[in-house]
C-alpha cells in the first residue's frame, strides 16, 4: 500500500467536486440524449443549449415546501435521503483516476465499495417505511428485495475479476489489466456486472422500485423538496459511479486496450492527463450507455426481475467464478 | 495424500452427509420417496457398519486435530448412526399414514445425523459448536414437520427459541476458554487450565450449552413440549441420536478438557444429576399423555447418565456409554410401538387412558411394547438393567453412595409410570372398540430386532462392555488424546 | 496502514455535512405550511384507508433468507480468491465442494418454488 500524500487529498477533492458535477450534468445529459432518441428538442431555455438547467432544477428544489407525512416516522423520512448520497459519495476514494492518481490505497478496497454500495439499499428501503404510505413502502420492499438479489451475482462477478488481481486493492485490479483487460479474459462476468449495476442503481430496466404506472413514486411517493432532490441526485451519481466501477472492473480503468504492449514512456504529467482522460472518455461512454438503455428497453416485471437474477445471472456467476478459478489455478501452476 | 487420509477417518460422515445432499437434489427434481428413503437406510447403513468397524481399529486425529477417530468416537458414531437408521426404518409408514411424509425428511436426518457424527468425533471447540447447529438447526425443523397442528408450530418454535438462546450460551462458553487459554483444542486447554474467574466462567457456561441439549434440569423444560408435538417417530430420533451425541461430546469436553481438579464440576454434575432424576421421575409420574410421559423418562434418563459422569472414572464413562446404546435401543422401541398406536383413527392413542384393552387386540405390540418399557423400567434380563448396573457401580465405587442411592430410589419411583401403560393394556376392559390397523412388515421387523438386541445385550453383554472398559484402560487419558 | 483510511474519514465527514446541509438549506429557503390533508399520505387523491404498515408477501422474507446464505458465500469466496493460488489442490477442492453445496440449496429453493414470484406457480400462492 502506498502511503497518502497531499496529492492524494488533491485528488480527494477535485473527485469530490467532480462527481456532485457529473450527477448534474449526468440529469442534463438523460434529459437531451432522451430527447434526442424521442426525436424532440429537450431542455434548451436556460443557458447556452440548455446547459444551466440543473442548476435551474436545483434552486427550484430549494425552493419548494418539504413535506413530511404526519403519520410518517419523521426521524427516519429525514434519515433516509442522506443515506444513498453518503453512499454514492464514499466510493470516489479508493477508485484510481490515473498512474498514483487516487484518493487513498487499501487492501481491502473492493470489499470497502461492495460494503458501501449494499448500504445504499438502507435508504431506499426505510425512505419507504418511514414514509406510512402504501406505495412507498411497496417500493422499499421491492427496491430491497431486487437490490439484494443482484448483489450475489455482482459479488461473484467481482470475485472472479479477484482471480486474476490476486488483490483486493483497486490499483492491484487495474494493473492486472494493463495488457488484457478483463471484459476480454472473462466476458460473462463483464456481462454480468454491467447488468447488476443496472439493476443496484434501480434504472430501467430494472426501475420496479418507483415503477410510476403502478406505485406512483414507489419509495419517493412522500418525499418533496431537497429530500427528493437527494434522492434524485443520488441516483445519477450511482449512474455515474456504476460507471467507474465497471471501467475499472472489466475495461482497463484508465489504461489503453493493450497498453502495457505498445504505450511508450511519457512524462508524468502527460501520463497523467492521457489517464484522466481515458478514464473519463470510458466512463462517458458507460454512463451514455445507462441513459440509452434506459430509453430503449421497457421496464420489466417484478417476477422477470427476480427470475433474472436468481435462476440466471446467480447460477451463470457461480460456474463461471468456478470456471475461471479452475482454469487460473492450472494456469498459474503448470503453463505460465 | 493428507485429504485422502482426512477424508477416510470421517467417511461414515462423509458418506451421510453426500447422502443428504443428493436426496435434497432429488427431492427437488421428482417427488419420489421411494429413492430416497433406499439411499438414506443404504447410506445409514453404509455408515454404521463402517464406524462398527472403526471401533475395533486404531485411535488418531485428522482434518489437522479438529476430529478425533476411533475409539470413544467410533463407538459414539455408531450409537448415533444406529439410532438413526432404526428411526428412518420406522418413519416411513408412520410419516406417510399421517400424511407427513417429505422428502426433505430424510436429507434433514441425514444433515442432522452428519452434524452429530461431527460432534462425537470433535477434537475442538469450533467442531463441536458446528456440529452442535448442524443438528439443532435440522431438528428445529423436522420439529414442526407437522405445519398445519398448531402443536407442532409450538414445538418447533419453542426449540428454535431455546435452542438458539442455549447456544448462545454455549459459544459465549467456548470465547471465554478461548479467551482464557489461547487455544480451542480440547487437549491444549486441558493443559492451560487455571482456576481463575475467566476459565470457571467459560466451563460453566459450556456445560449450561450441553445441559440444555441433553435436557438436564433445570433446563429441561422444552423437553415434553418438543417431543409431544414432533411426530412420533422424529421424537425418537431426537430422543436417542440427537442425546446420545450431545451426551459423548459432553463425555468428551469433561474427559479431555476440563480436568477435575482445576474446575470441581463433579460437584455440580452431581447437583444437576441428582435435580434431574428426582423433577424427571416425579412429574413423569403426572403425565397422562405418552409422549409426554416418555419425553419426561427421557430427562429421568439424562439425569442417569449424569451420575456416570459425576463419578468420573473410566469405570464410569465406559458404563455412561454402555446406556446411552442400552437407552437408544429401548427408547426407540417405545416410541415406535407409540407410533404404531397413534396413528391409528378413531382415538387419541396419545393418552394413556385409551390404551385399556390394547394389548389383546394387536398381541406382538403389547408385548413388544411391554419388552422396552420393562427395560426402560431397568428389570433384569434386559439391557436397561444391565446399564443401569453399570452406573451404579460405577458411582459406589466412586464413592457417591447417595448419588447411588438417589438413583435407586428414583429408579423405583420410575416403576409407577412405565407399568401403568402396560396395567391399562392387559387389566382394564377397553370402553369403545376401534379396529386397530396391521403395521406393515418393515415397520414390525424393526422393532422386533430392537426388542431382540434389547434381550441380548441384556444377557450376553461382557463383549460389549469390555469393549468400552478397553476404551479406558490404564493410560486412557492419553489414550483418548491420541498421542 | 490505518492512515491510508484517513482520505476515507475526512470523505465520510464531508459527505455527512453535505447531506445534512442541502437538507437544512432546503428547509431555510422553502415556505413551511402544513395542513391536515398535505400531511395524509398520498393515495391517489382518495382519503387513505388504514395504515401501511400491513402483512405482505412471504417472498420477500424468502429471498432475505436466501440471501443471507449466499452472501456469506460471496463474503467467504472473496479472501480466498486472493490467496488461493499459494496453496495446494487441496484448497481448491475445498472452496469447489463448498460452492457446490450452497448450489444444491439454490437448486432445491429453485424447484421447490421457493423463488418464484408468479401467481399460482410460487410456493405460497
Amino acid at each position: 500500500m502506498e502511503p497518502v500524500t497531499t496529492t492524494s487529498y488533491i485528488v480527494l477533492g477535485i473527485a469530490l467536486f467532480m462527481l456532485l458535477n457529473s450527477a448534474a450534468l449526468a440529469v442534463y445529459a438523460e434529459r437531451r440524449v432522451a430527447a434526442f432518441i424521442q426525436n424532440r428538442w429537450g431542455p434548451n431555455r436556460v443557458g447556452p443549449y440548455g446547459l444551466f438547467q440543473p442548476i435551474a432544477d436545483v434552486v427550484k428544489l430549494l425552493l419548494k415546501e418539504d413535506v413530511t407525512p404526519a403519520r410518517g416516522f419523521k426521524t427516519i423520512h429525514a434519515i433516509a435521503p442522506m443515506i444513498p448520497v453518503f453512499t454514492a459519495l464514499m466510493t470516489v476514494a479508493v477508485i484510481p483516476f490515473g498512474d498514483g492518481l487516487y484518493a487513498t490505497d487499501i487492501n481491502s478496497g473492493v470489499l470497502y465499495i461492495l460494503a458501501i454500495n449494499s448500504l445504499g439499499v438502507y435508504g431506499i428501503t426505510l425512505g419507504g417505511w418511514a414514509s406510512n404510505s402504501k406505495y412507498s413502502l411497496l417500493g422499499g420492499l421491492r427496491a430491497a428485495a431486487q437490490m439484494i438479489s443482484y448483489e450475489l451475482p455482482m459479488g461473484l462477478a467481482v470475485a472472479s475479476c479477484i482471480l486474476f488481481a490476486g488483490s483486493l486493492s483497486f490499483i492491484d485490479v487495474v494493473n492486472s489489466q494493463e495488457v488484457w483487460w478483463n471484459v476480454i479474459r472473462n466476458p460473462i462476468a463483464a456481462v454480468i456486472f454491467i447488468v447488476t449495476a443496472f439493476a443496484e442503481a434501480n434504472r430501467t430496466p430494472f426501475d420496479l422500485p418507483e415503477a410510476e404506472h403502478e406505485l406512483v413514486g414507489g419509495y419517493h411517493t412522500e418525499y418533496s423538496s431537497m429530500k427528493f432532490g437527494m434522492f434524485f441526485l443520488a441516483e445519477y451519481m450511482h449512474v455515474v459511479v456504476g460507471s467507474m466501477l465497471i471501467t475499472t472492473f472489466f475495461f482497463g480503468g484508465y489504461h489503453l486496450p493493450f497498453a502495457g504492449l505498445w504505450l511508450p514512456e511519457m512524462g508524468v504529467t502527460a501520463k497523467a492527463i492521457l489517464d484522466v482522460s481515458v478514464f473519463v472518455l470510458k466512463t462517458v461512454f458507460f454512463a451514455f450507455l445507462f441513459i440509452w438503455v434506459r430509453w430503449t428497453i421497457p421496464r420489466f416485471k417484478y417476477n422477470q426481475v427476480m427470475k433474472l437474477g436468481w435462476k440466471r445471472l446467480l447460477p451463470i456467476s457461480i460456474f463461471n467464478f468456478l470456471g475461471l478459478a479452475v482454469i487460473v489455478y492450472f494456469w498459474h501452476h503448470y503453463i505460465a | 495424500m493428507d485429504y485422502l487420509h482426512d477424508i477416510n477417518a470421517f467417511l461414515p460422515g462423509v458418506i451421510v452427509a453426500l447422502a443428504g445432499l443428493v436426496t435434497i437434489t432429488i427431492d427437488a427434481y421428482k417427488n419420489d420417496h421411494g429413492s430416497i428413503y433406499g439411499l438414506t437406510v443404504f447410506s445409514l447403513l453404509a455408515g454404521l457398519i463402517l464406524s462398527v468397524m472403526d471401533m475395533f481399529g486404531p485411535v488418531g486425529e485428522a482434518f489437522t486435530g479438529m476430529i478425533t477417530y476411533g475409539g470413544v468416537s467410533a463407538f459414539g458414531s455408531s450409537v448415533v448412526l444406529f439410532g438413526a437408521l432404526f428411526c428412518v426404518l420406522i418413519s416411513r409408514e408412520y410419516l406417510s399414514a399421517i400424511d407427513h411424509e417429505y422428502g426433505e425428511v430424510y436429507s434433514l436426518l441425514l444433515i442432522a445425523t452428519a452434524g452429530m457424527l461431527g460432534l462425537v468425533s470433535a477434537n475442538n471447540l469450533i467442531m463441536i459448536f458446528i456440529g452442535i447447529e448442524t443438528m439443532s438447526i435440522c431438528l428445529y425443523v423436522l420439529a414442526g414437520i407437522i405445519k398445519g397442528q398448531k402443536i407442532g408450530a409450538e414445538a418447533s418454535l419453542k426449540y428454535f427459541l431455546l435452542g438458539a438462546f442455549s447456544t448462545g450460551f454455549l459459544l459465549y462458553g467456548m470465547a471465554l476458554l478461548y479467551g482464557a487459554t489461547g487455544s480451542l483444542y480440547l487437549t491444549e486447554i486441558a493443559e492451560g487450565a487455571s482456576s481463575d474467574l475467566l476459565f470457571i466462567a467459560g466451563a460453566a457456561l459450556l456445560l449450561v450449552g450441553f445441559f440444555f441439549k441433553v435436557s438436564a434440569v433445570p433446563f429441561h423444560m422444552w423437553t415434553p413440549d418438543v417431543y409431544q408435538g414432533t411426530p412420533t417417530t422424529i421424537t425418537a430420533y431426537m430422543a436417542t441420536a440427537s442425546k446420545s451425541a450431545a451426551f459423548v461430546a459432553l463425555l468428551i469436553v469433561l474427559s479431555k478438557m476440563i480436568p477435575a481438579e482445576t474446575a470441581n464440576w463433579a460437584g455440580v454434575i452431581e447437583v444437576i444429576a441428582i435435580l434431574t432424576m428426582v423433577m424427571g421421575n416425579l412429574i413423569a409420574i403426572v403425565q397422562d399423555n405418552i409422549k409426554r410421559m416418555l419425553a419426561y423418562s427421557s430427562i429421568a434418563h439424562a439425569g442417569y447418565l449424569l451420575v456416570g459422569l459425576a463419578a468420573g472414572t473410566p469405570e464410569g464413562y465406559s458404563a455412561v456409554l454402555f446406556y446411552l446404546f442400552a437407552y437408544t435401543i429401548m427408547n426407540i422401541g417405545a416410541f415406535g410401538v407409540v407410533a404404531y398406536y397413534e396413528r391409528q383413527q378413531g382415538l387419541d392413542f396419545t393418552d394413556i387412558n385409551n390404551y385399556v384393552g390394547l394389548g389383546f387386540k394387536k398381541p406382538l405390540m403389547g408385548v413388544l411394547l411391554s419388552f422396552f418399557l420393562f427395560s426402560l423400567v431397568g428389570i433384569p434380563p434386559f439391557v436397561g438393567f444391565v446399564g443401569k448396573y453399570l452406573i451404579f457401580a460405577a458411582a459406589i465405587n466412586a464413592g457417591y453412595i447417595a448419588l447411588a442411592v438417589i438413583l435407586a430410589l428414583a429408579s423405583a419411583a420410575s416403576v409407577y409410570y412405565y407399568l401403568r401403560p402396560m396395567v391399562y393394556m392387559y387389566f382394564k376392559d377397553p370402553h369403545k372398540d376401534v379396529p386397530l390397523v396391521r403395521s406393515g412388515i418393515v415397520f414390525r421387523s424393526t422393532l422386533v430386532v430392537l426388542a431382540a438386541l434389547t434381550l441380548y445385550f441384556g444377557i450376553a453383554f461382557g463383549d460389549l462392555h469390555n469393549l468400552l472398559s478397553s476404551f479406558y484402560t490404564a493410560d486412557w487419558v492419553t489414550h483418548l488424546v491420541g498421542q | 496502514m490505518f492512515e491510508n483510511y484517513l482520505p476515507i474519514a475526512i470523505l465520510a465527514g464531508v459527505a455527512v455535512v453535505l447531506a445534512i446541509l442541502l437538507m437544512t438549506l432546503s428547509r431555510v429557503l422553502g415556505p413551511y405550511r402544513p395542513n391536515k390533508t398535505k400531511l395524509d399520505p398520498y393515495e391517489s387523491g382518495m382519503d387513505p384507508v388504514g395504515d401501511a404498515a400491513n402483512r405482505y408477501s412471504i417472498s420477500f422474507y424468502l429471498v432475505a433468507i436466501a440471501f443471507i446464505v449466499f452472501d456469506v458465500e460471496v463474503v467467504f469466496v472473496y479472501p480466498w480468491a486472493v490467496s488461493y493460488l499459494d496453496f495446494g489442490p487441496g484448497t481448491l477442492v475445498s472452496m469447489i465442494i463448498f460452492i457446490l453445496e450452497l448450489y444444491v440449496g439454490l437448486i432445491y429453493l429453485i424447484k421447490k418454488g421457493a423463488l418464484d414470484w408468479d401467481l399460482k406457480k410460487g410456493m405460497f400462492n
